[in-house]
Parts: C-alpha cells; sequence; structure tokens
C-alpha cells in the first residue's frame, strides 16, 4: 500500500553551494542521537532490557530511552496492539514532534502474529501510523531489535537522498486515511487532544490527503482542548 | 535630639496613632506609611552603618542605680532594616483585600483585625527597642516585651491549635526569660568582679574573674535564653507551629525576622563580650570538644533536624516556618567561626532569610486568600491562574535551597567556605546535609502548590490583587538584586563586623575578596544567564517556535486525561527517601518534652494534693516541724 507523498516540497532555489553539506551533516547528527519512548504493549518487551543494558548497549549507537513522548523521536511498539492500547499507542503518537519514527518489533505488530483471530487486536499496525521499520520475530532477539535500529539510523541519514526516513510525513499527507482507519476501529467519535491538521500547516506538510470524508467527521465531533491561559 | 531620638518619637506616635485608630478604615492606609516612615528615618540614620557611628539617645532611666540607656551601633541598625522593611511589606499586604477577607472570615470568633494591626506595631517596638538596647538591663526588658509582643499575635487566629501553640510558646519563652534574669542576677550578685552597673563589658569582666564552673552555667544561662527565641536545637519545637498559626501577614512578618532577636542577643553576649577565648577555654568534660564546638554542632543539627521535619509537612506554612528554625542553624554556625567570611555569611543569612521567608510566606498566604487552603495536598497547577504569586515563590525558594543567583547562595556560599577554610569537613557535611533537604523540600513546596494538575473548584480563581502582589514582587526584588549585587549590603556586614570586634571582610560590588578565593556574583550571575541565553539564541533564532498545550494533552502514559483522573502525585512526597530515612523520626525531642511536662505536672499535682488535702492540721504541722528543725540547726551551728 505504498502511497505517493503529496507533498508540497518547497522547491526553492537553493543558492548556498554547501547547502547540501548543512543538510547531510544535520542528517548525519540527526541519526546520531535519537531518544526512545519503548511503548511495551506485549512479550516483545521482555527484548528490551538485554539490549539497552551493558551486554548489547544500545546506547553506544546514540539511542536511549526517553521517559515522555515530547522528546522522543523513537516509539517503540513492542508486541500486539489490542483495539485498547491502540488508543493510546496513537495519541502517544500524536503527542510526539516531528519528525519521529516508529518501530514495530514483534511479528504481531505486521499482522497479528498469534493473535490474528483474535477480535480485539489491530492487525496491522502501518494502518493506523506510519512505520518505519518493522522487526518480525516471535520475538526477535537483542541483535535483530539493534539491525533494526541501526536501519532506522540509515534510513534518518539518506533521508533527504532516498526519502526513507519520512514516514512521518506521511501520517499528515495522508492524514484521512490513517483517521478513517482508526474510526473504523473505534467508532466515529474517536479524537485525541492533538489537532494533526494545524500541525500538519504548522510543518508545511498538508496536501489533498490530509482532508477527506474523515476529517470531516472528526471536525463535527471534535472538542478541541485549547491550551489554558496565563491570567493576571 | 539626635535623629534616634526622633526615631523613637516616631515610633511612640505610630504605636499610639494605630492603638488608637485600629478600628477604623483609615488606619489601613495609615499604618504602612508609618513603617515607611521609619525606613526613611533609618536612612537618615545610614551613618551608622557605613561608618561604624554609634548614636546614643538622649532619654535614659536611672533604676536602682542602674542607668538603663538605648543606642543604635551598626549591629542595631542591621537588623533594625530587615525589622522594619519585613512589617512595611506585611502592612500592606494586610492593608487591602486580605484585611478584608479577614474581617469577614474571622471578626467574631476570636480574630481581630485592629488587633492585628496593633500586634504588629508593638511587635516592632518592642524589637526596635530591644535592638536598641545599651545595657543589660534595657536588653532584658526588651526582650520580655518581645516576647509578649509575639504572643499577642500569635492567638488572633480563631483556632485551638494556634492558642495552643501560642501557650506553648509563651512558656518557652518565659522560661527563657527567667534564664536571662538568673544570668542577670549570676552578674550582680558576683562580688568579685562586679562593678555596680550592668554595662554590657561586666559580660567580659565577670567571665575573666570566674572559675570554669560558674563560667559555664553563665554562658549557659545566656544561651538558653537565647536559644529560646531563634528555636535552636533543643528548643526548636515551640516555633514552627506557633509561627504557621498566626494570621498570614504576621507570620510573614515573625517568620522573618522576630526569632532572629535571639540570634542579636546571642550576637551580643556570646560573640562580642564573652568571645571566642573564653569560649575555647570552657571545656564541657570531654577533651575534643570546647565550647565553641559544642555551639557549632548545635547550630549544624539545627541546620539538619528542623530542616528534614519540614521535608515532612504537608502544610505549606508549616513547612517554610520549619525551614525558619533551619535555617537560623546557617547563622549561628556562620558566627561561631569567628572569622571575617563566615560572620559575614552568618550575618547575611539574617537579611536574606527575611527576605526570601517573607517572600514565601506572602506567597503562600496568597494562594490561601484564594483557594482557602495550604495544605499542599489539595492545591496544584495554580500556576496558570496567579502565575506572579509563582514567579514569586520560584524566586524565594531559589533563595531559600542556596542557589545562584538569589542572595541565599551569596552567605551559604560563605558560611560552607569558612567551614571548609577552618578545617571543619563535618559541619561543612552537616550545613550540606541540610541543604539538600531544604532544596527537596522546597520542591515539594512549588510543586505541589504551583505546578501539576489544576483542580477543578480551582479553575476560575485569579491573581491576588496588586495591594498584596506589591509587597511579594518588592520581597523579590530584593531576593534577586542582594544577590546579584551583593556589596549593596556587604558594607552594612562590614561595619557590624568591626563593631563587634571580628575581622573585617573586604568587599566589592559583586561579593568579596578573599586571598584563599574570593566571590563575584555578577560574575556567577552572568554565566549563568549566558547559559541561558545561548539556549534561548538557538531556539529562537533558528526559527523555533514554543507550543502551548492544554494540560490534559500530557503524557501519562498513553492515558486519556480529563478532570475527573487524579494524575497530580502530592501525597506522599519522595516515598523512596522515606523509606530509607523514615524510621529516623522517632520524634525524641517530643518525647523529651512530654517526659518534662509530664514530670512539671507531676510535682504541681502533689503540691496541690498536699494544699488541699483534708486535713488542713497537718499543714500546720508540717510548718511547724520544718520551722523548729531550722531553728535546732541554726542555732545548733551559732552554739557550737
Amino acid at each position: 500500500m505504498k502511497k505517493e507523498l503529496l507533498i508540497k516540497e518547497k522547491q526553492a532555489k537553493r543558492t548556498n553551494p554547501l547547502a547540501h553539506v548543512f543538510d547531510d551533516f544535520i542528517d548525519f547528527c540527526q541519526s546520531k542521537s535519537l531518544f526512545m519512548l519503548h511503548y511495551c504493549t506485549g512479550c516483545g518487551a521482555i527484548e528490551l532490557p538485554p539490549a539497552m543494558t551493558s551486554r548489547f548497549d544500545m546506547e553506544r549507537l546514540g539511542i536511549q530511552p526517553m521517559v515522555t513522548p515530547r522528546q522522543a523521536d523513537i516509539l517503540l511498539v513492542t508486541g500486539y496492539v489490542s483495539v485498547k492500547t491502540l488508543k493510546r499507542v496513537i495519541l502517544t503518537y500524536e503527542q510526539m514532534q516531528a519528525p519521529k519514527y516508529v518501530i514495530g518489533i514483534c511479528s504481531c505488530t505486521v499482522n497479528g502474529g498469534m493473535y490474528w483471530q483474535s477480535y480485539a487486536t489491530a492487525k496491522k499496525l502501518n494502518d493506523y501510523m506510519p512505520v518505519d521499520v518493522y522487526i518480525a520475530g516471535c520475538m526477535p532477539r537483542p541483535e535483530a531489535v539493534l539491525e533494526g535500529l541501526q536501519r532506522l539510523k540509515e534510513n534518518i541519514k539518506n533521508d533527504r537522498k532516498q526519502q526513507k526516513g519520512s514516514a512521518w510525513k506521511e501520517y499528515f499527507a495522508n492524514y484521512d486515511t490513517y483517521l478513517g482507519n482508526q474510526q473504523h476501529l473505534f467508532g466515529d467519535d474517536w479524537q485525541t487532544p492533538v489537532d494533526i491538521i494545524a500541525e500538519a500547516k504548522l510543518y508545511g506538510l498538508e496536501g489533498e490527503g490530509t482532508y477527506g470524508k474523515n476529517t470531516e467527521k472528526l471536525a463535527k465531533v471534535q472538542q478541541p482542548l485549547l491550551p489554558q491561559e496565563m491570567k493576571l | 535630639m539626635n535623629l534616634l531620638d526622633q526615631f523613637f518619637i516616631l515610633i511612640a506616635v505610630a504605636l499610639l496613632s494605630i492603638t488608637v485608630l485600629r478600628n477604623f478604615r483609615i488606619n489601613d492606609k495609615m499604618a504602612p506609611l508609618w513603617y515607611g516612615l521609619m525606613v526613611v528615618m533609618l536612612v537618615r540614620m545610614a551613618a551608622v552603618a557605613y561608618d561604624g557611628a554609634t548614636l546614643t539617645s538622649a532619654f535614659n532611666i536611672e533604676i536602682l542605680g542602674f542607668n538603663m540607656h538605648w543606642q543604635f551601633n551598626a549591629l542595631s541598625w542591621f537588623f533594625a532594616i530587615i525589622t522594619v522593611v519585613a512589617a512595611l511589606a506585611s502592612a500592606i499586604f494586610m492593608s487591602g483585600d486580605w484585611g478584608r477577607q479577614y474581617r469577614e472570615l474571622y471578626e467574631g470568633q476570636g480574630g481581630n483585625y485592629g488587633l492585628l494591626q496593633l500586634a504588629l506595631i508593638l511587635n516592632v517596638a518592642s524589637m526596635l527597642l530591644l535592638l536598641a538596647s545599651g545595657d543589660l538591663l534595657s536588653l532584658f526588658i526588651g526582650w520580655e516585651f518581645v516576647s509578649w509582643a509575639s504572643f499577642l499575635m500569635m492567638v488572633l487566629m480563631p483556632s485551638k491549635t494556634a492558642k495552643k501553640a501560642a501557650v506553648k510558646y509563651v512558656v518557652y519563652a518565659m522560661f527563657g526569660a527567667m534564664a536571662l534574669l538568673a544570668a542577670l542576677a549570676i552578674i550582680y550578685s558576683n562580688s568579685v568582679s562586679f562593678s555596680g552597673s550592668l554595662e554590657f563589658e561586666q559580660i567580659t569582666q565577670v567571665f575573666a574573674g570566674m572559675d570554669k564552673g560558674p563560667q559555664f552555667s553563665l554562658a549557659l544561662l545566656f544561651f538558653i535564653a537565647f536559644a529560646i527565641k531563634m528555636g535552636l536545637l533543643p528548643f526548636h519545637l515551640w516555633q514552627a507551629v506557633a509561627y504557621a498559626e498566626t494570621p498570614g501577614p504576621g507570620a510573614a512578618f515573625l517568620g522573618a525576622i522576630s526569632s532572629r532577636m535571639g540570634l542579636f542577643a546571642m550576637i551580643i553576649v556570646i560573640i562580642q563580650f564573652i568571645g571566642l577565648g573564653h569560649l575555647q577555654g570552657m571545656s564541657i568534660g570531654l577533651p575534643f570538644i570546647n565550647m565553641q564546638t559544642l555551639l557549632a554542632w548545635i547550630a549544624a543539627l539545627t541546620t539538619i533536624i528542623p530542616t528534614y521535619i519540614a521535608l515532612q509537612q504537608h502544610d505549606a506554612k508549616r513547612l517554610l516556618a520549619w525551614h525558619g528554625v533551619g535555617q537560623g542553624g546557617y547563622m549561628l554556625l556562620g558566627l561561631i567561626m569567628f572569622d571575617s567570611i563566615g560572620s559575614a555569611g552568618g550575618l547575611m543569612h539574617v537579611l536574606n532569610h527575611a527576605s526570601y521567608q517573607a517572600a514565601l510566606f506572602l506567597t503562600v498566604v496568597a494562594v490561601v486568600y484564594r483557594t482557602g487552603t495550604s495544605d499542599l495536598n489539595k492545591l496544584g497547577g495554580l500556576v496558570t491562574q496567579m502565575p506572579l504569586s509563582f514567579l514569586v515563590m520560584l524566586i524565594g525558594i531559589i533563595g531559600l535551597a542556596g542557589l545562584p543567583p538569589m542572595n541565599g547562595f551569596v552567605s551559604k556560599w560563605m558560611v560552607y567556605r569558612s567551614l571548609l577554610l577552618n578545617g571543619e569537613p563535618l559541619l561543612f557535611v552537616a550545613a550540606v546535609l541540610g541543604t539538600l533537604g531544604t532544596i527537596l523540600s522546597v520542591y515539594k513546596l512549588i510543586h505541589n502548590t504551583f505546578l501539576g494538575q489544576l483542580r477543578v473548584e480551582h479553575q476560575n480563581i485569579r491573581e491576588v490583587p496588586w495591594s498584596m502582589m506589591v509587597p511579594m514582587l518588592g520581597l523579590s526584588a530584593i531576593v534577586f538584586i542582594t544577590g546579584f549585587m551583593p556589596g549593596l549590603i556587604l558594607p552594612w556586614i562590614a561595619s557590624v563586623q568591626e563593631t563587634i570586634g571580628l575581622p573585617v571582610i573586604i568587599h566589592h560590588l559583586g561579593g568579596i575578596e578573599y586571598a584563599k578565593g574570593g566571590l563575584d556574583m555578577i560574575w556567577v550571575s552572568g554565566i549563568l544567564f549566558y547559559g541561558f541565553g545561548v539556549g534561548a539564541l538557538i531556539f529562537y533564532f533558528l526559527g523555533s517556535k514554543a507550543k502551548r498545550v492544554h494540560q490534559y494533552d500530557n503524557y501519562a502514559g498513553g492515558h486519556f486525561l480529563s478532570a475527573d483522573v487524579k494524575y497530580h502525585y502530592s501525597n506522599n512526597f519522595y516515598p523512596g527517601l522515606m523509606h530509607l530515612i523514615g524510621d529516623w523520626y522517632r520524634g525524641s525531642f517530643k518525647w523529651m518534652e512530654q517526659v518534662i511536662v509530664s514530670a512539671l505536672s507531676f510535682v504541681s499535682k502533689l503540691f496541690e494534693n498536699m494544699y488541699r488535702s483534708r486535713q488542713p492540721v497537718m499543714l500546720l504541722v508540717i510548718v511547724v516541724v520544718v520551722a523548729l528543725f531550722s531553728i535546732y540547726k541554726n542555732t545548733a551551728g551559732v552554739s557550737s
């Protein structure tokens, strides 16, 4: 289900001869410092402690855990996502600041795995949010986890050349589709406090796929959560 | 008539005016004016603070051959300016809406707004009288006035706890006053070296002519008298509850300066006139501890124990009041080192503590004014509703915790430095331990009050009116400015050191010069702000934008937050730490106090029962037997 990115790329003429050097440098830096929020939904979580601690030592790759989505770059979903959990995962994902990356660990995130027949489990994670890297296995060993993270780093580094690390842009560009899948699962009054369309405008990523009948449905039921005012 | 006489006349007029007009609305506007005039008078007397001159009042009394007189020197002036400015802030605070609310809530139930105004001016007047005392007799009289004036202020809250705490205070205070009287009696009855006057110099003379034993008991009596007012260990139990239960601005005033009167007297008697030589010469029976070490350790334990008691409080006022007790320890700890840097730190901490403590108390009172509670478990998230109060509290707690660039850092740094240079690593560790407790508990204070989840019932409250905001902002400005440029007040400190005969500190606008490493706060704060500035430059000039979100758009493990979900973690703060140190809170001092109370009540019951015995004849028999015995004994002594 590869969709074309409908992004209004700012195609301004870059006059600075060093522009691509800066771009490469920024991509390099981004790939070397990643904070990870691990949303441990299932048994795959058990592979993370060895991956993080001294034996496999994820931190030597520049990746370390973070406690809140606001400061995190990677959302790690480790295992099956039940419908109830998926709501939380989506909220967490939407609260992250771009650029943000999603890694699905275990077969369950790929196709439901051994919960394929369960009525309460979301089968494919990338129906609900763009996934950058899947790490299959039941469960994948820490080596595989590190391999997947390395792959993500490569993607981020080559983002501008190959458009590989930009899955998060898809969420804004094709928000209507994702929202439709979410509404299908959670009902038409589904919403989170995060205003994705406003964020799409902020990042300059709104496209034709951002709006549609699903976002219209959302607009009808949405109760925006405005920031509190500082009152004197 | 010199400036001091004019100052006393001003105080007398202010006292009279407030006494007469206290129940009229006009007094609300006039009371701050009186304190403002007092500040002006003190500024006119500034020569005392800068040149180290002494102003002696023309007014004096001759009693029983003793001449009681009053004078102002740099030490008195230093404490007086703090007192009057604290009173000014409190008076402005209570003159407007706070006073109106107090009248509505408590008038007729035991509270009395006019009496509160009167209590404030009485406190100020008696404290200034004490500060101006020129001899031991006037010191004693000022001492008594201060004790009773504080008592008047403490009973103005219509609650049982307040009354009980006030009575407890007055019992302690009377014990202290009796100790002071006994010390005077010892000096008076010391026929060897007593020269017929009760001037301060008598202390030095009497000490010089005494044996070690009586010297020790005299020093102990003075110490007890002043330590009780200051709340030093083991007399710390009365203070926090009594101050916390005082009506708002009164609590700010008492917490800021009242108990420092103990330190003032201690500086005169123990630092200035008993002096280092005698303190070190007095052994207490152990080879390696002399009186100086003992006092230093009492001060160090006073910083630790009350601070960790503060950590356990869940009432904002009590938390602050316990810190008031704890911070007193730093002041004595610095002074007892008898060197220039330590004593400067100790003296400066008096002013610094007064400024941030008053600011913090007023902030808590402002929160109580709006929300009706100071219970830390029932507040939270007020930063959006009361942003200026939050700012004041933030500045205040940075000062209280002793972090740059606020003034608490300067004085604490000096005390630490002095401890290290004097080769007292254990005392240093004790002082740092106290600071650790302070940081932990002030974080609890600001977190549980202003940060976290805003309660539904507080969603419509607003910032306090300007009559309350102005003194709070003014005090926090003092906290910052004297932290950024300590050189503004260091000349006063230097004069005080000169007056009481300690080595004098070398100072400049940014801090102090010292052979073994000085301090320049302009640099320290500059680098601090430079750090923030670089961050801000990177953030704003590279085109980033801050995004404000609602507090329910927040991460709680993915939970969808709403008003009915309580996610503010305030009850049972620091459970991990309490798991480690919780067993050490055994209330031993409370237990000791109860033991003394029950022993005394047992004895009093005994005598009462004897007096009320069924057979009054028995009393007669006892008296006759005692009388006969004493006659027999005396005559036997004469005949043999």
